[in-house]
Parts: structure tokens; C-alpha cells; sequence
């Protein structure tokens, strides 16, 4: 026996291992019962599937359990960690939600090992043991596309508490890149317990820290602007050491912007010698947009948070009604040093319990984000709920506190949290539902409201989410709400002329505006946002001189701003200096290359002069940097039509009408290309449903006619014409045409 | 299975350990010196920390006993790092010594003897014998690690520091509130 501890237990653990052999994986064994287990045979393959992938040289883990060596010194260890569970770290109950990449050590294995332990831990034939995955030191999804790394590394101390980290990577790029996976190198896996990758779309940590951002910032928790638009593309970007890189699932790529920053908030714990954090994010991208937009929202309870010093069943529960069908795609429990144990669950609307995640026995060293192994379908009215007890007792070896202190909510390590996050995945969307993230936020919101009815953040948000739906009256009224707790506030000013905008009260927005730009601090980016909402209104209202004097303002304090030069070149464009304005469509271009009014509005001038080959440049890298914008696909269709592509034109016509089916002008324009295809069914057609939608377009009854005409309908195409000349009693070409028609061939 | 031991340790403790003035090589320095007396002119207390360069647990303690040791030497305490197990040669402890900037004396216990004599089963573990190397407490430094995965985010009882302090001040010296945790020392095939 090589240790005494393992020799004096010696007798009572054989005793165990005997009665335990018709039992678990004894019985699972090829051999006999009584068959010596070996490393080779039966310890390595356990070893390999559940430990090496930390624990290789060079890995997260402490040490190694790659070779037999390994295993025999470290086999006490083993032993412990299995038996309690502790290793492989994994913290749900099974049975209480159903999840992928679990790493739940089976009862067999943990048995299995304990048996080999206690039998003298013998080899078995080397050549007997399974291959070793290899682990090197390189991108395990091969070269990134982009890769990101810290400034100015960071020490850690060697002694002392846990140290919580936010290291900033500015995104670099021009360009919008869509992510399809990333893997993140921390420097020294060793010490990283975990990390959380944030989109700070704004920016915003590396601005609160201007001077010292580059040797990250402290805080376990972060909050930062998400910016003035609703933008629910939401991850779990989440990072343990065993898996190194993330892969989205197809079809949901996350989006990163010029100027947007990647936070690494990372959880550190200290080695016992300084160690340097010298992290590297690679990023992998893809050319295709997402076609499925999950978003992230959670249920949490911080506002009850108040927990009595000793107390060691502290319950918060909380509840959020989905107001939309979902598939629930990952689940990450957020608790600090108190939280015990977290349960999650779904009621659906027929009375049905699914289970969301348990955890009896929290650890925050522990922390994942969970993903289900099949995405779990809600139904809308489902109720989801949580409820979560928390320990500040001196017997939660956890607490911070010695003696126990009351704590409430906070940032710190040693204030509290209890949050359930949940990636959702809206599904069985309504027709005339154009965006259900929405809604998700629009109720996720009214009820974080309800539990605090003054959080300004909720109330941004739900007004935010309202506007997006159409409902700015409501939205109005709900910023009003958020002014009166913050009188003067730029930026909600800002969005609540935009949302009376919305609801036709222009002149009340430009006043809104108007005070944003008062109220807003002088300095970086001041009023930027309201001079710009300000210009475009005075833009729509073809006031081009104001428009001009507003965006001449907006670059002045914001020279970099690419959207701002592009509406400078539509507002002289407006006002008929067409040089001038495409040589700030140009500027506009160099600040960003994928400026859509730029590319749109050069592509127009373009098309316009007769050079489609420049115009189709510009409209592809338009209707790119914008799927979803009908006009950009249209021009481009004009363009090909120039160049005699007349199937691409189709193509691109028929994707502008799949996104403004009700316009009228697109409809007429796809029955010209059908016709000049020689498809004279589907153009007809197409110019009747035009003709539904905008009974009152001479020109169309006039197309309509000449189709009518051509296939030999005499007295419809007649009546066609008339009635295009009852709307238009000038129409020339239907006047001529009317006379075509009666003179005898 | 700590417990066992030092009960075992604290009862045997009068008659085993009392090794005053018996010529004994307590293991090697870094050069291969042997070592034959731990204390020295003016060194009221030894103070061992039994310890592997390849333990997690063993290797955090390093800045507690960086601290222990600035508190303690010029109160004629001195401390030393034994390295128990044989993978643990002079080399591989320099470059230990070195990454994690440990200046205190360390020992390599070729033959285990200290160990047994501490009654160390575990790294890290602490052992504070008298000059006339009369073992007075043996076991873990703080109560930081409660468990294998059970750990507080700092110690709340500083088990080897009241120790320490009790028997400078001649006082009864308090013995450890929990087992030691940490990694097995591999002990040599008998």
C-alpha cells in the first residue's frame, strides 16, 4: 500500500467493494465480478472522456490524468472528487431539465473508480489503454478570422481572494462581421474559473474608464448601454475551460459593429504565484446573416434581496408570463456566495410542470450556462418561475462574512444576486407580428416594473420595446413617465421625440429634440443622437436647409459619425447639390464602409447617370449591409434591368415585394419585367395586384391596358385606358394607346 | 482519517517525538547538503510546512506563509518547506522556488523521516516543534479549505497563526479545528 491513509481504511473499503460487485459497474464488466480492474482497461477510457479536457498538460486543470502515473498519484484525490461529486463539475440535478454536454460522472464510473482505488490501482497491459485526444496549444477550430487581445495584460496577485476581471477588446473592424464561433485563450487557463463575454455595443465600460481601461476593470457584475435601439441579438457567450470554443448553432451567428467592445468578465482565482492574464479571443466568421434571433431574459428577485445576517433559508421567487410561443434553447442560474439552492420551472397554460434546472447544492466556482439538449417548446401563457434560497449562515462555508453580515443586492462579490437567465427562441410567430422579441421585452419589462415601478432602465426599455411595435402614443407616455423620475435626461428626451415622431406629432418631436440638444452634456458625442433624429425629421419634411445646419452641427461634435455625413449628402442632394452631396455619400463611405444611405443614394446617382456597372456595386453592398431594406433590393433591380440582366432584376424584385408586399410600385414594376420576359400571365397578374393595392395609378391602368391590349382583350384594354385616363385626363401614352386601340389595323 | 492521526500524534507526542539532542539528518538542502539541525542560535519554534510543488492547494498557500514567515522570524520562529514526495528533486523545487518567489528554507525529505516524525499525511500541512524538537501541533494552516471543492472564500480561523502566537507566549498551544486538506504525500514502498 503506498499511503497510509489508504492502508488503514484498507479493510472496510474492501468490505464495500465486495458487497458492491454484482452491483453498478461490476456488472457491466466483460469479466467476472471478481476480475481485477485495471487502468489500461477500464480507469483510462473514464479519465479520458470525463477529465483529460481539462486535466492535460498545459490544460485548466491543476495537474494532468493523462498517463497511469497520473492517475496513481493523484488517485486519493480522485477518489474524494468523484465520490462527492465535486468533480466533473457539474451542478443540475438530473431529471429537473434535460441538457446537452452534461458531465455528470455516472454512478457505475464513480464506482468503478472507487474499486480500482481500493484494489491497488494496477496498470493492465499499456498497449490495452485507448488512444490520447491530443490537446496542443493551437485554435482548435483552426485559424481565426479575427483575433483579439488585451492591451495591457493583467497580473494577478498571487495570494488573496478570488479576483472578479473585465477586460476590454475593442472590436477593430469597419465592417460588420456576423460570428459563427469563438474560442477564447485566456493566458493562464489555470487560474480562470470562468468567463462571460459581453457586447458592449456602445462602448460604454471603456468610456466610464478613459484612462485606465486597458488594465481591465474591476467588478463581478457588469452593466452596460446597450444604445439607443432595441437590439435583443442576444448570446450566452459564455466560456468554462472545457470548452474552449463556442460554436453557435446554425442559423444564429451573433452580430459585431464598428465601435462595438467585447467585455471579458472573467472569474480568476488567485495560483499562489503572480500570474499573467494575457488574454486572446479569435473570432470565426460567417458571410451569412442570422436567420433565427433568439433573445436572453430573465427572471430575478435582486429587489427583494435583504437578507438577515444568520438567516439560512432566505427564499425569492419570481414569475414572468411569455406572451408569445418560445423554445427555451439554455438556462444560466446566477447566484454570488449565498445562493443554495436555485430551482427553475414552466407552468403551461394546460396546468403541465416542465422543469427549467435545479440545483441543490450551488457553487459559484461551479457556475455554467446550461444549454437543452432539445430546445423546450412553451406555449405563449406559459408561466415561467423561479425560486431561489440563499444560506448567510455561518455554516455556508461560502459566506463571505465571518461573522454573517445582512446583504442585499449588488455588484460585489460579497453583496447578493439571484437571477435565472434564459435563452428563448420565439416560434409560431403571428402574421402580424413583425418582430416578437418584442413582446418578450415588452412583458419582461412590465413585470420587472411591477416589482420596481421607478427603475428607470425598465422603463427606457418597455418604451423602447413599444415604440419598435408601432405604438408610439403609448411609447410617449411611457418616456414621459421616465422624465418626470429624470427631468432633462438627453438621451430619453431624445428617443421620446422619436416615439411623438412615430405618432405624427412632428413639431412636439422637434421640440423634444430641441431640449435633448440643451440638455445634453457638451463634450463627446453631446446631443449627437437628438441633432441627428432632429436633421432626419427636418430631412422628411423637405426642410433641406435645416436638415444641412443640424448635421453640419451633429459632425461637428461627431466627426467620425459615418451615418451623419450620409444624411448631410441627402439633405444637399434635396436641396439640388447633387457634387456636394455625392461627395459626402463618398466621405460617408470612408468612415464606414458599409453606410447603407451612402451605398443606396451613390448607386441611385449611378443607376441615374446611366452607369449600371458602378450602380449594381453600391446596390449589392447596400442591399448586403441591409437584407431587409425593400428599396435597396429595387434600385439594384433597376440596375440590372439596365444592364439587360432582367432574371436578376426578377430575383431582386421578387425579394423587395416578399418585404413591402403592400407597395404597389413594386408589384407594377415586377408585371414590366415579366412582360419583357415574355411571361405575360404572371405580368398581368402582378399589374392587377399593383392596381388592388393603388386603384388611383394612371400609369398602371395604362400597363394593365397595353397587357390587355397585346392578348387580344380589346374591350377590357379599352376600359383599361379610359379609366386610366378618368384618374389622369392628360396621360399621354394612355390617350395614344386609347386611340391605337380604335384605329382599325 | 486526519482526525485519527492526530489524536494518534497528540497522545504519542510526549514520548515519540522527544528527539533532543539525538544526531539526526532531517533531509537535504537544495545542494545535496545534508541537514542536521532545523533550528539554529536564537530559534525558539520550528515551523514546517509540508508541501508539493504539483499541489493546487499546497502551492496557494505560498503568500499565507510568506505572511506568517514576515510576522514570525524576528520573534525567533523559523520556517521551512519539506518537500516529502521524490518527484520533488532539487531542481524541480528551485524552479518552484523560484516561480512562486519562496524565500524561506525548504527540505527535501529524501528518506520521509521528518514526515513521519510530524505525522504529515497531507499537503499542505503545518508542523511547529520546539528547539529541542518536541513536536506541539500538527495540521492544517487555516480553515480556507474545508473539504476537497469546499472552500471559503478567505479563512475565517487562522489555525498555525494561533498556534504560533500561543506557543511564543508559553501559552497552551491550540490544536487545529478541522483535517488538513489538500493532496496525499506519496509515501515510499516500505
Amino acid at each position: 500500500m503506498k499511503t497510509l491513509r489508504v492502508f488503514a481504511a484498507l479493510p472496510v473499503l474492501l468490505l464495500l467493494a465486495f458487497s458492491c460487485s454484482p452491483c453498478g459497474a461490476a456488472a457491466q464488466s466483460e469479466s467476472p465480478a471478481q476480475a481485477a480492474l485495471t487502468w489500461s482497461h477500464d480507469i483510462a477510457p473514464v479519465l479520458y472522456k470525463n477529465c483529460a479536457t481539462c486535466h492535460h498538460p498545459g490544460g485548466a486543470g491543476p495537474f494532468s490524468l493523462m498517463a497511469y502515473e497520473d492517475a496513481r498519484r493523484w488517485a486519493p484525490q480522485i477518489l474524494k472528487a468523484t465520490q462527492s461529486r465535486f468533480m466533473p463539475p457539474w451542478l443540475p440535478e438530473p431529471g429537473y431539465g434535460d441538457f446537452a454536454d452534461v458531465r455528470r460522472l455516472s454512478d457505475p464510473d464513480i464506482a468503478l473508480i472507487k474499486r480500482w482505488v481500493t484494489t491497488g490501482m494496477p496498470q493492465g497491459d499499456p498497449k490495452a489503454a485507448p488512444s490520447q485526444s491530443n490537446y496542443d496549444a493551437t485554435w482548435q477550430l483552426g485559424k481565426p478570422d479575427l483575433v483579439l487581445k488585451v492591451h495591457q495584460p493583467f497580473t494577478l496577485p498571487g495570494g488573496g481572494t478570488d479576483v472578479f476581471r473585465n477586460l476590454i477588446l475593442p472590436y477593430p473592424l469597419t465592417q460588420t462581421h456576423y460570428i459563427r464561433a469563438m474560442e477564447i485563450r485566456p493566458g493562464a487557463p489555470q487560474v480562470v474559473h470562468h468567463a462571460n463575454v459581453i457586447i458592449d455595443r456602445t462602448a460604454s465600460l471603456r468610456h466610464q474608464h478613459p484612462t485606465d481601461w486597458e488594465g481591465g476593470v474591476a467588478g463581478m457584475e457588469l452593466v452596460v448601454d446597450a444604445g439607443n435601439h432595441f437590439d435583443p441579438d442576444r448570446h450566452f457567450l459564455f466560456w468554462k475551460p472545457d470548452t474552449p470554443a463556442l460554436v453557435e448553432p446554425e442559423g444564429m451567428p451573433w452580430r459585431l459593429d464598428p465601435g462595438n467592445d467585447l467585455v471579458l468578465n472573467i472569474h480568476l482565482k488567485p495560483s499562489g504565484k503572480p500570474e499573467t492574464i494575457d488574454a486572446q479571443v479569435g473570432l470565426y466568421f460567417t458571410p451569412d446573416p442570422p436567420s433565427k434571433q433568439p433573445i436572453l431574459l430573465a427572471l430575478e428577485r435582486d429587489d427583494q434581496l435583504d437578507i438577515p445576517a444568520g438567516d439560512s433559508s432566505f427564499v425569492v421567487e419570481d414569475s414572468l408570463t411569455l406572451p408569445t410561443d418560445v423554445e427555451v434553447l439554455g438556462a444560466y442560474p446566477h447566484a454570488h456566495y449565498l445562493g443554495h439552492d436555485m430551482q427553475g420551472w414552466a407552468v403551461l397554460p394546460n396546468g403541465e410542470t416542465k422543469w427549467l434546472v435545479w440545483i441543490k447544492n450551488w457553487d459559484i466556482d461551479r457556475q455554467s450556462v446550461y444549454r437543452y439538449k432539445e430546445p423546450l417548446l412553451l406555449p405563449k401563457g406559459t408561466v415561467l418561475r423561479m425560486k431561489y434560497t440563499y444560506d448567510n449562515s455561518a455554516a455556508n462555508p461560502h459566506n463571505p462574512h465571518n461573522p454573517p453580515v445582512r446583504v442585499r443586492a449588488g455588484n460585489r462579490s460579497e453583496d447578493e444576486m439571484g437571477h435565472l437567465w434564459l435563452q428563448v427562441l420565439p416560434v409560431n410567430t403571428p402574421p402580424n407580428v413583425s418582430d416578437p422579441r418584442l413582446l418578450i421585452e415588452e412583458a419582461w419589462m412590465r413585470r420587472r416594473l411591477e416589482k420596481t415601478p421607478t427603475d428607470q432602465v425598465s422603463l427606457y426599455n418597455l418604451a423602447a420595446a413599444l415604440a419598435g411595435q408601432g405604438k408610439f402614443t403609448e411609447a410617449a407616455a411611457v418616456y414621459q413617465q421616465e422624465l418626470k423620475l429624470n427631468p432633462g435626461d438627453a438621451r430619453t428626451l431624445t428617443a421620446m421625440g422619436a416615439a411623438l415622431d412615430g405618432a405624427g406629432l412632428w413639431q412636439q418631436a422637434q421640440d423634444r429634440y430641441r431640449a435633448a440638444i440643451q440638455a445634453a452634456p457638451t463634450g463627446r458625442a453631446g446631443g449627437c443622437d437628438a441633432r441627428f433624429d432632429l436633421a432626419n425629421l427636418e430631412l422628411r419634411h423637405d426642410d433641406f436647409k435645416a436638415a444641412e445646419t443640424e448635421f453640419r452641427a451633429q459632425l461637428a461634435a461627431c466627426p467620425e459619425d459615418a451615418e451623419a455625413r450620409s444624411g448631410l449628402g441627402e439633405a444637399l442632394q434635396g436641396a439640388g447639390r447633387a457634387d456636394d452631396a455625392e461627395r459626402e455619400f463618398r466621405r460617408a463611405l470612408e468612415l464606414d464602409p458599409g453606410d447603407f444611405t451612402a451605398l443606396l443614394n451613390l448607386g441611385s446617382i449611378a443607376s441615374d447617370a446611366g452607369q449600371p456597372e458602378p450602380a449594381i456595386k453600391f446596390l449589392e453592398a447596400a442591399s448586403s449591409a441591409r437584407p431587409t431594406a425593400p428599396e435597396a433590393h429595387e434600385k439594384l433591380a433597376a440596375a440590372y434591368a439596365q444592364q439587360g440582366r432582367l432574371n436578376d432584376a426578377l430575383a431582386q424584385l421578387r425579394i423587395a415585394a416578399g418585404l413591402a408586399p403592400t407597395d404597389a410600385k413594386l408589384h407594377s414594376s415586377l408585371s414590366q419585367v415579366l412582360d419583357a420576359l415574355g411571361q405575360s400571365e404572371e405580368a398581368f397578374a402582378e399589374q392587377k395586384q399593383a392596381l388592388q393595392l393603388d386603384p388611383n395609378d394612371a400609369d398602371g391602368w395604362n400597363n394593365l391596358g397595353a397587357l390587355l391590349a397585346r392578348g387580344r382583350q380589346t374591350d377590357a384594354a379599352r376600359a383599361a385606358f379610359e379609366h386610366a385616363l378618368k384618374i389622369q385626363p392628360d396621360h399621354a401614352q394612355a390617350r395614344a394607346n386609347l386611340a391605337r386601340l380604335s384605329t382599325p389595323k | 482519517m486526519s482526525r485519527f492521526f492526530i489524536a494518534l500524534s497528540l497522545l504519542l507526542t510526549p514520548t515519540i517525538h522527544a528527539f533532543a539532542g539525538a544526531p539526526l539528518d532531517f533531509g537535504l538542502d537544495l545542494r545535496g547538503n545534508p541537514i542536521h539541525d532545523l533550528g539554529g542560535p536564537g530559534i525558539h519554534f520550528v515551523v514546517l510546512i509540508f508541501a508539493a510543488t504539483d499541489c493546487p492547494i499546497s502551492n496557494r498557500y505560498v503568500p499565507e506563509i510568506a505572511r506568517l514567515n514576515k510576522e514570525f522570524s524576528s520573534q525567533g520562529v523559523r520556517f521551512w518547506w519539506v518537500f516529502p514526495n521524490s518527484s520533488d528533486n532539487a531542481e524541480v523545487v528551485a524552479q518552484h522556488n523560484k516561480d512562486f518567489a519562496i524565500h524561506e528554507n525548504s527540505l527535501l525529505d529524501i528518506s520521509q523521516a521528518t514526515t513521519h516524525r510530524a505525522n504529515a499525511t497531507i499537503t499542505p500541512e503545518a508542523a511547529i516543534f520546539t528547539a529541542d524538537m518536541r513536536e506541539v501541533y500538527h495540521g492544517r494552516i487555516d480553515d480556507r479549505y474545508l473539504d476537497i471543492g469546499r472552500e471559503r472564500p478567505q479563512a475565517s480561523r487562522h489555525d498555525l497563526e494561533l498556534a504560533i502566537s500561543a506557543a511564543l507566549a508559553g501559552k497552551p498551544v491550540p490544536q487545529p479545528g478541522g483535517p488538513s486538506i489538500g493532496c496525499s504525500i506519496v509515501f515510499l514502498q516500505k
